[in-house]
């Protein structure tokens, strides 16, 4: 053996920031080396998924209408992994935070007024809130394993969608779609550049990471969140209350998923319909951990996430490469991460006296 | 009740337990060592995908099943060689394996879309399998048999067998088991691969059994319910059993509704697609409740293994 | 005690180094057929690991080991227990949640059914007068019971060299002499003996040779018969000893800290209950608790702290306020100060810098947070301060706590605790794995707070510790405080009967009497 793998005596802050890098410029190679075998132009791929969205400026109000979400759902997971709660439910928060704000725009359809949006804002948090609720009582009461639960009750969100719209909130007016009214303007985000798509969720999400970011770094409560993650005991015997961590990080995730529910609802789909869930709760587990779970780094990885997506519908048009494609580019990106973080802890070193080893040794190896 | 209601009903029943259950008795064996591994509904997904692919490239349901469980075991690999040899977190790899195999299954899944696969039947002669109260112990496809032969194998490789006990000692104790000679991350592989193996046998159950035909994400949510009666089955093989059937009890009743409309009409259709997930809520509830705070659950699961050399 | 000419086992010139530690550097000795050898040395001075190679857990870098004159290659355990190697670990390899026979039978390489094997197990435990009883889940035993499955595990094997990992530290006096009559029996039939200890007593009464490991290297061999134990501690540490310095004529102020009645439920599997544990600290004294490892030291500590609180709030009284229903921090805002036993994750967490973990628990006692938010001056002022006052080995305020050594971050969270200047401090093993220099220290910071005037609760399974430090001593047994006693007058045959308790050392009339005498106080 030449090289040997030995652990730091620290862990490397060097590779925590480099190893989101890398794994995505891994996954690059790797994915264009995966699509040539499979029979795709594999590096028109890449430069399609990855760069295309980037060059082409038209394509950067896309990007900042599929980060928004993404960016939003990641911090409020990222603070939840922190604290060692595994929220992997978010998609199931998303859509009732969305079923709420749609519910108060079904109720005030008639009303206009500036406070409307506001109002399903807060909807939408409330009831995101409201879901992530039932797996933070089982958990601290029962002490019932929130990753099955979360999970469990996004299922159970889609059967309460499909009800609401196939049921009670049919528009009179679909001609039988399964979708409710258009909301009306005041319910409606407005496009804060004019000419673009992009609505007020965008600036609204990095606005909310920031503030995110800086409670995590300097305020007991990040302190609190860090402490009940890393060492349980030691959160204890400092005085942090393991429960209400538990509650604070899915409130918040749930929240967070709510609100980005509303933004979509109230912003590119204008009224609630069955493609709803779109997949974001799930996609920005991944947004979490490449932004390494730090609230800033979230807003870098929810952008790389959404270049992925645009990127995708791009390739899906100029090369006819399948959109699920994108999924498999995505799942490369956090198993090479998760693998990267090995660096973190050990790192590689030359074996210099090879040769003077007993062979007892290599048994053992 | 006559036999030609029942009948029909339990057989429909067994059939949807059957992917459940032997997707929760791999991932039992894992669990026991000591491992894991989240992504069981994302390797159903591989293993689902695979099924049909080779089955309708080849027509042998039998080598679609081998090529299912072969994938899907190397997919539990990649997991393995995450969590085991470079101490990834589990939680997260698992999930990222669920990503994968969705990914994955949807891209190789489309050129298959709408195509009818054939079922895999029952291996007894038509008199038995058709005949109108015998095809209760005979209707089956051979997966069910299998299903049922592998709960008694687990449970009595895990209790009655040497390599079962140190399966066991290595789940309970990863140091312990390390100093007095045992590998640790060798035998965390085996248990890994074994139920990736198992994960993508129950995948090809939803084509073989199920719904003859490739669905994108078919197993919706299956995966995860089979972890969560790991738990419910306190990771005893014949408690997995009936709390398996206990679910393919409210699947089929879900079906029936659909079917049937009438008194079944009551609730809401969606409600009754929502049952199983929100049984799965209560079954954990329940269980922890009963348990107040004391598990039964592997001393090491979760917890990575770093041999000191 | 027979004297073959080839050694039985012979180490020449072993080196192993992990990343900025040179382990073992250069190691050589013979142990002979039928001698009980001692390998002595402090917490890190490399027995661990030199005997984790003779075992075949891990490979040499260099040098040669000799099995009967002939050269010795064990890749794994599996080829020194073939070749007659048994090993007790000092932390044991059991399994809890399986049998006493499950246990054993995985420490066998062979294939035996269960039968046989248990029947072969009756007959060890009948040839050596041990009790034990193979179904029972291990769970259940006591930490005595458990180390004896480990003695007849290796036992079973025949060994020729039995390698006995600081097998007394967890042990009654009375459990300490049995354990010796054992070895004697199996010594006498020839088997060698290589019993590592940090516990000099013990090795004079045992042992027929010492080799004495400093840093790595072996420093003397030595007949310990012949030494005195100050003159082996000397070499060991390699200086001379120092004194913990108390001024026996200090009196004491009222009772400040006081524990009426507290009983706590047994948490999960293995948690232990508390049962009626009273207790009463005046201001200057120091309260020692001493038992065997698992008798509820971890409950306690966590009922005192704070960090289970109880459910009767006039449980425990800090300065005359019932605090019994207080959490730890509201504990430390009334004076209370705690160090449990667990470095790495519980009194500090390992990936946080010095200075987050100062946060942790001075942030209220030296207000190191302001409007929710963290003051990071305060806090590396702080920590900085500890790191000097209490000469901990750091990079800096920033290192992390997981980069120091045992010793020096158990001096930092003493001294973290410490400069809170607290009324009421509750420690539990305080030099647990921490070399002679530091104990030293932490033994005469704690010294001297009481002097100050505050309230000291040490609980130690290091009987020599509680009574070279404490004022007052008690002994907890499952859960149950004894009455407390001056340390000026205990008797230890007592203390080891207390200690023993009802469980599993019945027929403790029949015990032979403790054979170790403890030594003068001194700051071993």
């Amino acid at each position: 053996m030449l090289f040997k793998v030995e652990k730091r005596p620290v862990p490397s802050q060097t590779m925590v920031y480099l190893t989101p890098v890398l794994a995505v410029l891994v996954t690059m190679v790797l994915g264009a080396i995966i699509f040539s075998l499979m029979g795709y132009d594999g590096i028109a791929a890449v430069r399609e998924i990855f760069f295309t969205p980037i060059l082409n400026t038209l394509k950067w109000q896309d990007l900042a209408v599929k980060a928004a979400p993404l960016i939003l759902i990641g911090v409020g997971l990222a603070i939840g992994y922190r604290a060692n709660v595994w929220n992997i439910g978010a998609e199931g928060q998303y859509i009732v935070g969305g079923l709420a704000a749609t519910g108060v725009a079904l109720a005030t359809h008639e009303m206009t007024g500036w406070y409307l949006l506001p109002l399903m804002a807060l909807a939408g948090i409330a009831g995101g809130m409201a879901y992530a609720s039932i797996p933070a009582f089982l958990k601290v009461r029962y002490k019932v394993n929130e990753i099955l639960t979360t999970l469990m009750l996004t299922y159970v969100a889609v059967q309460l969608l499909n009800y609401l719209i196939f049921g009670p909130w049919k528009s009179p007016r679909s001609f039988g779609q399964p979708q409710t009214v258009l909301f009306n303007a005041d319910q409606t985000l407005p496009y804060i550049i004019p000419g673009t798509i992009v609505q007020a969720g965008a600036p609204i999400a990095v606005i909310v990471a920031l503030v995110a970011w800086f409670l995590m770094s300097r305020s007991i409560f990040g302190f609190q969140v860090r402490t009940v993650g890393t060492a349980p005991n030691a959160a204890r015997y400092a005085g942090f209350s393991a429960n209400q961590t538990v509650w604070l990080a899915l409130l918040i995730g749930g929240g967070m998923a709510g609100l980005a529910g509303m933004l979509e609802v109230s912003g590119p789909f204008g009224r609630m319909v069955p493609q709803f869930p779109t997949n974001y709760g799930f996609t920005a587990i991944i947004v979490a951990f490449l932004g390494r779970l730090n609230p800033a780094g979230v807003i870098i990885a929810g952008l790389v996430l959404a270049i992925t997506f645009v990127g995708g519908e791009v390739a899906q048009i100029t090369i006819g490469l399948p959109f699920p494609a994108v999924g498999i580019f995505q799942a490369m990106m956090l198993f090479l991460l998760l693998a990267g973080d090995f660096f973190v802890r050990y790192r590689l070193r030359r074996v210099v006296t090879a040769a003077s080893v007993k062979p007892a040794s290599e048994a053992a190896e | 009740m006559s036999f030609d209601l029942i009948i029909p009903i339990i057989i429909t029943l067994v059939g949807a337990s059957t992917p459940i259950l032997i997707a929760a008795l791999g991932e039992l064996v894992a669990e026991k060592s000591g491992v894991l591994n989240l992504g069981v509904e994302g390797m159903m997904l591989i293993g689902a995908v695979v099924a049909v692919a080779v089955m309708l490239t080849t027509g042998n349901h039998y080598l679609a099943i081998i090529c299912a469980a072969g994938a899907s075991a190397c997919s539990a690999l990649i997991f393995g060689f995450l969590t085991l040899s470079l101490s990834a977190n589990q939680v997260a790899t698992g999930l990222a394996l669920t990503i994968l195999g969705t990914g994955f299954s949807a891209l190789f899944g489309q050129p298959y879309t709408g195509q009818a696969v054939p079922l895999l039947r029952s291996p007894f002669a038509p008199e038995l399998a058709q005949h109108e109260v015998l095809r209760i112990f005979f209707g089956y496809s051979p997966l069910v048999y299998f299903s049922l032969i592998m709960v008694v194998a687990v449970w009595w490789f895990l209790q009655r067998t040497r390599w079962g006990l140190i399966l066991r000692a290595v789940g309970e104790s990863d140091h312990s088991a390390h100093s007095i000679g045992y590998s640790v991350l060798g035998v965390r592989y085996l248990a890994v691969a074994f139920g990736g193996a198992m994960a993508g046998i129950a995948g090809s159950c939803f084509p073989f059994i199920l719904t003859p035909q490739w669905v994108e994400r078919l197993t919706s949510g299956r995966g995860w319910i089979a972890l969560a009666l790991v738990v419910f089955a306190a990771w005893k093989p014949f408690r997995l059993l009936a709390g398996a059937y206990l679910f393919g009890l409210i699947a089929t009743m879900e079906l029936y509704a659909k079917a049937a409309g009438g008194n079944f009409r009551i609730l809401p259709s969606e409600l009754w697609a929502a049952l199983p997930y929100l049984a799965t809520i209560l079954v954990l509830v329940l269980i922890s409740m009963r348990r107040q705070g004391s598990t039964s659950a592997p001393a090491c699961l979760g917890r990575p293994f770093v041999p000191s050399n | 005690m027979q004297n073959g000419s080839v050694p039985r086992l012979e180490l020449i010139g072993i080196t192993k180094s992990f990343p900025g530690v040179l382990a073992n550097d250069n190691v050589s000795f013979a142990v002979k057929p039928g001698e009980i050898h001692a390998l002595l040395g402090e917490n890190g001075a490399g027995k661990s690991t030199l005997v984790k190679m003779i075992y075949g857990i891990m490979p040499p870098e260099k040098g040669e080991m000799r099995w009967n004159g002939e050269p010795m290659d064990v890749p794994n355990p599996k080829a020194a227990r073939k070749l007659g190697i048994g090993m007790v670990f000092q932390h044991f390899s059991l399994f809890d949640a399986l049998t006493v026979l499950e246990n054993i039978a995985l420490g066998m390489d062979g294939n035996l059914s269960n039968r046989e094997l248990e029947a072969r197990v009756r007959e060890v435990l009948k040839t050596y007068g041990l009790t034990l009883d193979p179904h029972r889940v291990v769970s259940t035993l006591s930490v005595g019971e458990r180390q004896r499955i480990e003695i007849v595990r290796a036992l079973l094997l025949n060994p020729k060299l039995l390698i006995m990992d600081e097998p007394t530290s967890v042990l009654t006096p009375q459990e300490v002499a049995q354990l010796f009559e054992t070895l004697r029996q199996l010594a006498s039939e020839g088997c060698s003996i290589l019993y590592i200890s940090h516990k000099l007593n013990e090795i004079k009464v045992l042992c027929d040779t010492a080799t004495i490991l400093r840093g790595g290297k072996v420093v003397a061999t030595c007949d310990p018969k012949q030494e005195t134990s100050r003159s082996m501690a000397e070499l060991m540490i390699g200086g001379n000893l120092k004194d913990v310095s108390k001024d026996a004529s200090r009196t004491f102020g009222p009772p400040h800290f006081v524990v009426d009645n507290l009983s706590v439920p047994g948490d999960g599997r293995f948690g232990t209950a508390l049962k009626d544990v009273s207790l009463s600290v005046r201001k200057g004294e120091i309260f020692g608790i001493a038992g065997v490892a698992g008798n509820g030291q971890n409950e306690l500590l966590s009922a005192l702290s704070g960090e289970v609180p109880v459910d009767r709030d006039d449980a425990i009284l800090i300065g005359g306020q019932a605090a019994g229903t207080k959490e730890a921090n509201a504990r430390r805002k009334l004076g209370l100060c705690a160090v449990p036993e667990e470095r790495n994750g519980h009194a500090a967490v390992p990936d946080f810098t010095l200075t987050d973990n100062a946060v942790l628990t001075a942030r209220d006692r030296r207000n190191l947070v302001t409007a929710w938010l963290i003051n990071r001056g305060a806090a590396t002022q702080y920590a900085e301060g500890v790191i000097d006052t209490f000469s901990v080995k750091a990079t800096g305020s920033a290192a992390t706590a997981g980069s120091l050594s045992g010793g020096n971050l158990q001096k930092y969270i003493m001294g973290r605790e410490i400069m809170q200047t607290p009324d009421v401090l509750v420690v539990s093993q305080p030099t647990w794995g921490v070399d002679a220099g530091a104990a030293a220290a932490i033994h005469q910071a704690l010294v001297d707070l009481a002097t100050a005037g505050s309230a000291i609760v040490v609980i130690s399974q290091d009987l020599d510790e509680l009574l070279a430090l404490c004022d007052t001593l008690a002994v907890i047994n499952e859960g149950r405080l004894s009455d407390p006693m001056p340390v000026a007058d205990a008797d230890i045959e007592q203390i080891g009967l207390l200690m023993g308790g009802v469980h599993g050392e019945s027929d403790t009339t029949h015990m032979p009497k403790p054979v170790v005498e403890p030594e003068a106080p001194h700051a071993v």
